[in-house]
């Protein structure tokens, strides 16, 4: 993605002195939506394995954060199996 | 080792076996299968149990089958091997999540993926919606 001169999100916008916070250009938010909806249609058409392996992944790497927020319930655990 | 597929199997095993008539895998792992990869920590399943007329629903006959090969029960959770399938359709999954009992920022984060699902069939979902009164 490159951001324009000018543009709500363009380096010298970001650091101007102005207290008010930059808005988000509509053609950067629809930007933002349509590189979102690609990355979900490109994950969706993953095969069921590779998308197990990431699930297996996600656990690992959440229940940390989750920790930090609650107590684990008994059964909040990584799986132990393959994809 | 087991995989994925050794738990899937054990489901299999226990219509099969009667314990239950049918069965579908719900809730995090469905829409694992139907659209993007999100964490979960367990694996719901919806089932038929085998009818009778007894006004009480027990669990206990799945819970002895369970117990009997091994698989312990943790709360309400059967623990099978660590976790061919039928998996319920998107469009029944965004009704379920947009129950408005169950509609919490998570599950409508989560039904608003899956309404993006190319999987998803819009006419169904909005029958299925219209049916039972359901807000998008």
């Amino acid at each position: 993605m490159t951001f324009s001169k000018g543009s709500a999100w363009s380096p010298e916008h970001m650091c101007a002195s102005s207290k008010r916070r930059p808005r988000v250009s509509p053609e950067l938010l629809g930007a933002l939506r349509a590189g979102k909806a690609d990355l979900r249609r490109q994950r969706e058409k993953a095969d069921l394995r590779e998308k197990i392996r990431v699930v297996l992944e996600l656990q690992r790497l959440c229940l940390p954060l989750i920790e930090r927020r609650r107590r684990l319930t008994e059964w909040e655990r990584p799986w132990a199996i393959t994809p | 080792m087991p995989s994925f597929a050794d738990a899937l199997r054990v489901l299999n095993d226990m219509k099969g076996s009667g314990v239950v008539e049918d069965y579908a895998v719900a809730g995090a792992m469905a829409m694992v299968f139907w659209a993007e990869p999100i964490p979960t920590y367990d694996l719901d399943v919806l089932v038929f149990l085998p009818g009778d007329e007894a006004t009480i629903v027990t669990l206990a006959p799945l819970y002895q089958w369970a117990a009997g090969r091994g698989y312990t029960a943790q709360a309400e959770h059967v623990m099978i091997e660590g976790v061919p399938v039928r998996v319920v359709r998107p469009e029944y999954l965004v009704a379920l999540y947009l129950e408005p009992g169950a509609r919490t920022l998570k599950r409508r984060e989560r039904a608003a993926a899956l309404m993006e699902a190319s999987a998803l069939d819009r006419p169904a979902l909005d029958d299925l919606l219209k049916r039972f009164g359901l807000e998008p």
